[in-house]
């Protein structure tokens, strides 16, 4: 291929990023993605892994907690 | 809709998600069960063989004549093996665990065909195979990051696309409303790829551009596969870990779609500054350099949400496996995230170039980045995929200190060491003649290079341990006493 042909491959790609990209802020924008933000930061949290409960630690930790709770 | 859709049912346009359907984590967590552990126990096994590899090519650049003749291992192909095995076996594989299995739970939606998954890791992992096999034994292509021989192309295109059109199956049948900013980098990474890879293979493999295009093009998809697909699954993996271990929301929700929007726009213009100093069109270089100093903006944006969530919460954060890996590949995402800003001015990469500073940055941002962010990950999804606890502790902390400080130790030896290189060759003299001969600036490097030898050693103990506990994890027959440990939330079952 000459230059001309990759340039045009190039702004053909470059076309279609740009327009996917324009796309999905539009849809984003349309169906409220882009508004109320911080209650979406919480959207991870549920009543399995809720909000202020650390869901993670060493496991020997763990076992000790678990048998502090038991006794 | 039933409760098994077909494919036909997934992909109609018109079926309407039923939001009765949405699950719990835990039912999510246990339909990714089986594919997840196919490309993380894969993921394992390439780790270690890219470990050794590493080695190998770590102790020939002091010791040239270690295993120098034997044709398979000489420098420049297992240099190649050892790259292609972490980028596309640990990298990719690990990607594919780690990447479906966060966008499954933030859709909250049951995961369907998982059977594609199956069949895009088992292809995924002959390709790499024959492609590292391929490489080895001499059918590398001459080109960065792209080194698997051409054969495996299609291969390699047919199991990223399996993967691809899972996610975006998942993503469309989703039960939650909001699009959480990791689900964001993930569409976004998984739209980038086969853009980059299809780009790259006609212009680099099949229809091989030459002289500075071929440069451009190349240097073009080596950055990008940094930037546009390991950067966005890392931070998406941080987005969501982060504040989902500490039980607190990110620090600015609003921030972190600044930043989503300030990457996408910046990084794909960043690569161009590895050819400053080369025959390429001024403006060119100029617009690299100011795509890589825009870069400040989605990396302080990301710093802030990181470490401002943690701030306050350092002591469960440090007794979380998970948190430690995230967090230090967090700060580490900062860190080598402006050392790649300053690399790319020009006075600066003067230096820099054609030295060990961008071997120790480019680990900078695979390992004590990428990969320690993907370690934290594996340490909460792991027990929530198989039901049962990390079965040794110490071994979690043998990882942790020797993957820390072995990384450590090597981008400071290979950037110390390659700053020391890089003004050694442009010393002159007041007549202009080199201070230096090329021999002594390489003779000097030694000592630099021994302690990326030993850094190189650190990590593969650390990798070991890994591979043990995820092993002892995977194989070990399942006791009552692991069924009461309180690893994970409740297995649930029910529907919300």
């Amino acid at each position: 291929m000459d230059w001309s042909a990759y340039i045009l491959v190039g702004f053909l790609f470059a076309g279609l990023f740009f327009l996917g990209a324009s796309a999905a802020l539009y849809w984003a924008h349309k169906h409220g993605q882009l508004s109320n933000l911080e209650k979406g930061a919480t959207s991870i949290f549920d009543e399995d892994e809720p909000m202020g409960e650390v869901t993670d630690s060493f496991p020997e930790k763990k076992r000790k907690a678990d048998s502090g709770e038991d006794s | 809709m039933s409760a098994t859709p077909s494919i036909l049912d997934s992909i109609n346009p018109s079926q309407d998600a039923d939001t009765s359907l949405k699950a719990r984590l835990g039912e999510v967590d246990a339909s990714m069960r089986v594919p997840a552990m196919l490309f993380l126990i894969s993921s394992v096994l390439w780790l270690l063989a890219g470990t050794v590899f590493a080695l190998i090519a770590a102790i020939k650049a002091t010791n040239p004549e270690f295993l120098g003749a034997t044709e398979w291992l000489t420098f420049g192909r297992v240099r190649s093996a050892h790259l292609n095995a972490m980028i596309f076996g640990w990298g990719n594989n690990v990607i594919f665990a780690v990447a479906p299995w966060i966008m499954g739970r933030l859709c909250r939606a049951r995961i369907r065909h998982t059977n594609i998954l199956l069949v895009a890791g088992v292809f995924w992992n002959i390709a790499v195979t024959v492609g590292i096999i391929g490489i080895m034994k001499g059918d590398m292509v001459a080109v960065e990051w792209l080194e698997m021989p051409a054969y495996i192309t299609p291969l390699v295109a047919i199991s990223y696309a399996l993967v691809g059109v899972w996610v975006i199956i998942a993503f469309r049948w989703r039960q939650s409303d909001h699009v959480y900013v990791s689900q964001w980098y993930l569409l976004a990474a998984f739209f980038w790829l086969p853009w980059l890879y299809t780009v790259a293979q006609v212009m680099l493999v099949f229809e091989p551009a030459t002289g500075v295009v071929q440069s451009l093009t190349n240097w073009w998809f080596a950055h990008n596969v940094l930037g546009l697909w390991l950067t966005p699954t890392a931070i998406a993996a941080a987005y969501y870990l982060i504040p989902k271990v500490l039980g607190r929301p990110i620090h600015s929700y609003y921030l972190s779609v600044v930043g989503f929007w300030a990457l996408a726009l910046f990084y794909n213009w960043a690569g161009v500054h590895h050819l400053i100093g080369g025959p390429v069109p001024a403006w060119v270089i100029s617009a690299g350099v100011v795509g890589s100093v825009m870069m400040v903006i989605p990396v302080i944006v990301v710093a802030i949400n990181h470490h401002l969530t943690v701030v306050g919460l350092h002591k469960p954060g440090w007794a979380s496996p998970t948190i430690r890996f995230v967090v230090f590949g967090a700060i580490n995402y900062t860190a080598v995230s402006l050392l790649g800003s300053l690399m790319a001015l020009r006075n600066v990469n003067e230096v820099t170039h054609f030295t060990h500073f961008t071997v120790g940055h480019a680990h900078h941002g695979v390992y004590a980045f990428f990969t320690m962010i993907m370690f934290g990950a594996v340490y909460y999804m792991m027990p929530r995929l198989l039901l049962r606890e990390w079965p040794n502790a110490f071994l979690i902390k043998v990882h942790w200190w020797m993957c820390a400080m072995g990384i450590v130790l090597m981008v400071v030896a290979l950037q110390v060491g390659g700053w020391i290189q890089g003004l050694q060759m442009n010393a002159l003299s007041e007549e202009g003649t080199p201070v230096y001969t090329f021999l002594e600036v390489v003779e000097n490097t030694k000592p630099w290079l021994w302690g990326r030898s030993l850094s190189g050693l650190m990590l593969l103990i650390g990798h070991i341990a890994f591979a043990v506990n995820v092993f002892w994890m995977v194989f070990s027959p399942k006791t009552e006493a692991q069924k009461s440990q309180p690893t994970l939330l409740t297995p649930s079952t029910g529907q919300s």
